[in-house]
């Protein structure tokens, strides 16, 4: 054992020496008791306290001490009407440090896996002239911005002088639409409070005429805020021809950083990890919703054309829609806050959605009423059109549900694809409920040749495998996924959508198998559709500014 | 009422709104996130690389570190800092920091053990090897990364206490070179630049060096270079600074001293050298003239692969331009035959007068944040203080100064750091002692430290993290504090003492390095010679005694509040300049042409280049260069990666870069695992095909655990430093069944 020999050293704070009960006691205890590892253990928790030792080197001042560096790097003034606030990225002077990321993380208190900004590389050039830059990415501040186009609960705004998008946190629901429809992969999804958090380009520090945090932490001043014009004559027209030659097309959302380079970029320039193939997050509740929802509209549009089973197909069609209903809401990171869903009827595809197939479910649960004995009779008898309604609405719904992928731009989700998809999902389930209902040929027929029809389509994504230029297009990406990590997924879709839509509904036409492995049937289809779903999700090539390999 | 129904369908305040909301911060920050407002802001010196940036720490009212800022106020970066610094608390954090001792039990497992048992087990064992093999049977492998009161300490404590002999730090892998080779061309260990001289410079020629990424602080200087000044890169890759450079040499690796011959050569023969400054300030010139006679540009361009024209262009630039700079780091300092190279570096410095002047010198870019601390005070190489071990009269100066016995001072010179796991190899030294290094991971060849350690009786590992390769091979692990939880100071590369100050609380019983070395001092029964170094700021005092006289007098120096209201204090401070009220910012060595050298005169040193050792061959037909990869990682990542900000900036997997035409001969396709073997093991590495790595070269940055089990050890002979950057390999594709299995796995 050690003893205590050596006295502690002296507490430099007056706050210290009263505060901690150690200085009072310890020359009485002395050595007797307390020995070295003891003393240095508790010198090791004491800290200076602030008031004794800094607060005479450092004023209160309230002025920015990095004004005057960051001086010229901000406007002077508020923009003109048909302008607005943009970053310019001066390629020459970003030398790849990515203080920039870092800064933006800290002087905005982001949570420690939260970051607004991102650097990439783009690499290309010839043998002899290889060429690679750093490239520093956050929000574009777009002129025409699809997160706020495609914002159902108006979460987005764009500021109408400064033109700055700004996310307002406590309205977002987390169903993270607009992650899906922004270009850029700039929205992040905060798990810790179910809401998207984007940058806001520090509007209040451009309002008290600071810089904003990634201006003021770049060593070589790359980043700076400069005006731009959106607007000619009123009319949106936003130059961007300083957009990034590597960064997906400007062309859809009008993005508004300039990024600026004395010299000319080589051609064959592209993102280090534009071949990095990237599984996209699977979103299980959607995954249920689009396959539940599809199958219940067929029942309800099938009980009004075909004769008989009326009764069945609508509660099995109701009971459906609960089922997708229900699990959209598992897909919300604030579902508490969706009932202002209808907010964004004006312009967003999910808005409409919501709002359709919301008082779609209010009529079905009406008309499944009527049907249903202990409530039939307090219901009066609904006129032939209410259901013929109610058939037309749920096909309109599941039309929103397509438009809200199409309209996000992705190749793998364009309107050829995706509405075979979404209604060849209803023809497959919907024909498979009929048949389970009642089984004969004609349903048989009608329910292979609807899932042979699909299946074709979704087998033309992997045609681009076949092209001889191997540009790393998303269509290329979409078959490299569902071919190469989704393998073993696509082809357990089509097994079960074969036997369950295909083998099943034929032997039990041919009487081989009983007609109740027409039920079996159903739910082998059933699974082939969730995971043809799954896989639709997962496969999406995203669109995204240059990251790094394997990062 | 429309408005209240307005708040209620469009929500723009609230709890979540409230989380982001920035407010004044005051201390001339400008706005800060609210709830992290600051009580007091205190500045201190980063804890990374030898930049040394100054970071504005907020703190709340007990003291504790919240937030942090870069301070504009100092002299080194104006506000700035890179991501690492950024990052600096955050890896203080981490839920895997060591907060007992750890002793590994009968079962061979790690167990918390209490300071007291740690301590006797120490000493038991220690004593014990000692006893059966002499005390020069264990050792210490110490770090740049501790502030130089504990260097030294630790470096008294193990000499003049324990009886230890050989004993090194991993300074060797970064800094030994620069280190041998000032001392024997100044006399000194002496950086003579200051970090102006990256602004006031007409021509900047990096050699071996990558500072966007490496030094992004330094490079911020470079682009405040205001007089239109040659930026000249001399790297095999081209690098992020060679993009930028307005003349990329990209030479055969580990062909720069023939190179550097070359360019003295055709300086020589175009007349262009400062006679007069030769003459009356350096020596051995006529004989180093005659040396390099052989070096004619045709043999030169053969060597390096570099154009006659491209070499004309360089000699140009520096004939041309008034103030012409050299800055060298790893790619010299970690080569087989270094210190030559880091010598022709100062050689063209010297013979065209580029020295002692705004904007010029031969500049070595230090790599951690007190390899300078280390090279002085790690009494290693050097006795304390830069003195000479061999020499009488220092160790009877440095026994009157410490209060002790001069016999207590050994006369030998110490193992190198290869040397001593040569040592551990053969039997001689049987117990080691790590501090706040990664050996397992850093050391070149990695695969025979796993080896080496079966042959250690006892391994003791003194970190803050016990999750390190090297912790978990450890005996006993003592827990550390880190920086920002202990006082001192580092000493940059521009020669500038920085503060480093108490502002987080250590986890559990984890103790600052000065305290576990105390601590050692009482239990091994030396306590009584180390009683004056009473706190680190009582060691500086005694450091400063040392110093006294010595180049890197800094005896002017008053005590820490001086340094932390100097901004900063270069040495040398003397007594004289503290009385003069010397307060210059910026303060170069060897303006008026006067060395360290007995004579004052430096000194011209070349050698016969060497090829490298280990050559690609038909077997091994690439040859790998490691480096630093990105700005977000530190060495083995064992504080970077506990950063989740850090890690997002860094790639996740290790990455091989080849050229395009040697990917498309192997069928190699970009992002695609690839498997990387040389004679001494295998890598696995996604590959990334680019033309910045020349055809027959690969690249693999050295933060990932795997790289070392490729590489050669080859040393340099002067300084001992390994030569990271050359070893022979093959690159092949992994089956498509193992990759798959891999991608499955993810």
């Amino acid at each position: 054992m050690i003893n205590g020999a050596i006295t502690p050293e002296k507490a430099r704070s007056p706050e210290a020496a009263t505060s901690t009960p150690h200085n009072h006691v310890s020359h009485a205890e002395s050595s007797s008791t307390r020995t070295l590892i003891d003393e240095l253990l508790e010198e090791q928790q004491r800290l200076q306290t602030p008031v004794a030792r800094f607060s005479n080197v450092h004023n209160r001042g309230a002025t920015p001490s990095l004004e005057p560096i960051y001086r010229d790097l901000i406007p002077l003034t508020a923009p003109s009407p048909g302008e607005q606030y943009a970053f310019e990225v001066d390629l020459d002077a970003c030398s790849g440090c990515k203080a920039c990321v870092a800064g933006c993380h800290s002087l905005n208190g982001l949570d420690d896996e939260e970051t607004w900004r991102d650097v990439g590389l783009i690499h290309g050039g010839t043998r002899s002239h290889p060429f690679q830059q750093t490239v520093t990415t956050a929000c574009h501040h777009c002129a025409d911005p699809a997160c706020l186009n495609g914002c159902p609960v108006l979460a987005y705004e764009k500021d109408p002088i400064n033109g700055i998008v700004r996310h307002l946190d406590d309205q977002c629901i987390g169903c993270q639409y607009c992650i899906l429809k922004c270009p850029y992969d700039v929205p992040k999804y905060n798990e810790r409070l179910g809401i998207v958090r984007k940058c806001d380009m520090c509007h209040s520090r451009l309002g008290a005429g600071e810089a904003p945090a990634c201006v003021q932490a770049c060593p070589t001043h790359a980043i700076k805020i400069v005006t731009v014009t959106t607007h000619v004559n009123g009319v949106l027209s936003a130059d961007t021809s300083a957009f990034l030659p590597t960064a997906p097309s400007p062309h859809y959302t009008l993005p508004t950083t300039r990024y600026v380079t004395k010299r000319a970029l080589p051609d064959n320039v592209m993102a280090v990890d534009a071949e990095v193939l990237r599984l996209q997050p699977a979103h299980w509740p959607l995954v249920i919703m689009l396959t539940f929802m599809p199958m219940a509209v067929a029942c309800l549009f099938l009980a009004v054309v075909v004769p008989g089973h009326v009764a069945e197909l609508t509660g099995i069609g109701w009971f459906a829609a609960a089922i997708g209903l229900a699990s959209s809401f598992f897909h919300l990171g604030q579902p508490f806050r969706a009932w202002r869903i209808f907010l964004g009827l004006r312009k967003s595809w999910l808005s409409r959605e919501a709002v359709v197939f919301g008082g779609w479910f209010a009529l079905v649960s009406i008309l499944a009423a009527t049907h249903f004995p202990l409530t039939a009779g307090l219901i009066p008898p609904l006129p032939k059109f209410f259901s013929l309604t109610v058939a037309a609405i749920g096909l309109l719904g599941l039309f929103c549900s397509v438009m809200i992928y199409v309209d996000t731009r992705r190749e793998f989700w364009r309107f050829a694809q995706t509405a075979p998809r979404f209604f060849g999902a209803a023809g497959v389930l919907g024909l498979g409920v009929l048949f389970a209902l009642a089984p004969n040929s004609s349903s048989a027929v009608a329910i292979i040749l609807v899932v042979l029809c699909k299946l074709a389509i979704e087998t033309r994504v992997l045609r681009s495998l076949d092209d001889d230029d191997d540009k790393p297009t998303e269509a290329r990406q979409t078959a490299l996924l569902l071919t190469g990590l989704l393998r073993l997924k696509l082809t357990a879709r089509y097994f079960l959508a074969l036997i369950g839509a295909g083998l099943v509904p034929l032997l039990v036409t041919l009487h081989y198998v009983p007609a109740a492995s027409a039920w079996a049937g159903l739910t082998l289809a059933l699974g082939g559709e969730l995971i043809e779903r799954y896989t639709y999700f997962r496969a999406v090539a995203v669109r995204k500014m240059p990251g790094f390999v394997s990062s | 009422m429309i408005s209240a129904l307005d708040n209620l369908l469009q929500n723009r305040t609230g709890p979540m709104t409230s989380e982001l909301v920035l407010h004044p911060g005051d201390f001339g920050l400008g706005k800060v996130p609210a709830r992290l407002n600051p009580f007091a802001t205190t500045n201190m010196v980063c804890g990374f690389c030898s930049t040394g940036c100054s970071l504005k720490v907020h703190i709340d009212q007990h003291g504790q570190a919240i937030n942090l800022t870069p301070d504009p106020s100092y002299p080194v970066n104006l506000g700035m800092a890179c991501p690492k610094g950024w990052e600096a608390l955050t890896p203080l954090a981490a839920p895997d920091r060591a907060t007992t001792p750890l002793l590994r039990n009968a079962a061979g497992v790690l167990e918390p053990v209490d300071w007291s048992v740690a301590l006797s087990a120490l000493v038991k064992n220690f004593k014990l090897i000692q006893k059966r093999n002499g005390p020069h049977s264990i050792s210490f492998l110490s770090t740049g990364q501790i502030v130089t009161e504990e260097m030294a300490l630790l470096g008294a404590l193990a000499k003049f206490g324990m009886g230890m002999l050989h004993v090194d730090s991993n300074t060797r892998q970064c800094m030994a070179t620069s280190h041998v080779a000032y001392k024997q061309s100044f006399g000194f260990d002496a950086p003579p630049f200051t970090y102006s001289d990256f602004e006031e410079s007409d021509a900047l020629i990096f050699i071996g060096a990558n500072p966007c990424i490496a030094h992004p602080i330094m490079w911020q200087r470079v682009m405040m270079n205001k007089r239109n000044p040659e930026i000249v890169v001399i790297d095999p890759r081209r690098t992020e600074t060679a993009m930028v450079s307005t003349l990329h040499l990209p030479l055969r690796p580990k062909s720069d001293l023939i190179l550097l011959y070359g360019v003295a050569h055709l300086l020589i023969e175009r007349g262009a050298v400062k006679r007069e400054f030769i003459d009356a300030h350096t020596h051995g010139f006529t004989e180093f003239a005659e040396f390099v006679q052989r070096f004619t540009p045709e043999f030169v361009s053969a060597e390096t692969d570099i154009p006659i024209a491209t070499l004309t262009r360089l000699v140009d630039i520096i004939v041309s331009r008034e103030r012409v700079s050299f800055w060298w780091t790893m790619g010299v300092n970690q080569g087989h035959e270094s210190t030559r190279t880091a010598q022709a570096i100062i050689n063209l410095a010297l013979m065209t007068g580029n020295i002692g002047l705004p904007g010029t010198g031969a500049n070595s870019i230090t790599g951690q944040c007190n390899a300078m601390g280390s090279r002085l005070f790690g009494n290693a190489t050097s006795l304390l203080g830069g003195y000479d071990f061999a020499n009488s009269a220092h160790r009877a100066h440095v026994a009157a100064t410490l209060g002790i016995d001069s016999s207590l001072i050994p006369d030998q010179p110490s193992l190198a750091y290869d040397q001593i796991l040569d040592g551990i190899d053969c039997g001689e030294i049987r117990g080691l002692w790590i501090i706040a290094t990664n050996t397992a991971h850093s050391w070149i060849n990695q695969g025979g430290f796993s080896e080496l350690r079966k042959k250690l009786d006892f391994l003791v590992v003194q970190d803050m993290y016990a999750t390190t390769e090297t912790a978990r091979m450890a005996d006993l692990v003592l827990p550390a504090a880190g920086w920002g939880e202990k006082e001192g100071t580092f000493i940059n590369s521009e020669r500038r003492f920085g503060l480093v100050k108490k502002v987080a609380r250590a986890p559990g019983q984890a103790l600052s390095d000065f305290a576990i070395f105390k601590l050692v001092a009482e239990a091994w029964g030396c306590g009584e010679t180390f009683r004056a170094w009473l706190t680190p700021e009582a060691a500086f005092q005694i450091l400063k005694t040392l110093s006294r006289n010595q180049p890197c007098d800094f005896s002017g120096i008053r005590d820490y509040a001086h340094i932390d209201n100097a901004g900063g204090i270069q040495w040398p401070f003397t007594e004289r300049d503290a009385a003069d009220n010397e307060s210059s910012q910026q303060r170069r060595l060897f303006t008026e042409g006067r060395f360290f050298t007995p004579d004052e005169k430096a000194r011209f040193y070349f050698d016969e280049p060497r090829a490298m050792p280990e050559l690609p061959d038909k077997q091994f037909p690439f040859l790998l260069m490691t480096g630093r990869g990105s700005s977000a990682q530190w060495h083995t990542g064992s504080r970077t990666n506990k950063s989740a900000v850090l890690r997002k900036l860094a790639p996740r997997e290790l990455h091989v870069e080849i050229n395009p035409d040697d990917a498309s001969r192997l069928g190699i396709t970009d992002g695609e695992h690839v498997q990387i073997r040389s004679p001494r093991g295998r890598a696995a590495a996604l590959a990334l095909v680019t033309a910045i790595v020349r055809p027959g070269q690969l690249f693999m940055p050295m933060h990932f655990e795997t790289v070392n089990i490729l590489t050669y050890p080859a040393f340099d002979p002067h300084s001992r430093q390994p030569s990271y950057k050359a070893c022979a390999v093959t690159i092949e594709k992994i089956s498509s069944s193992a990759r798959r299995l891999k991608n499955q796995s993810h």
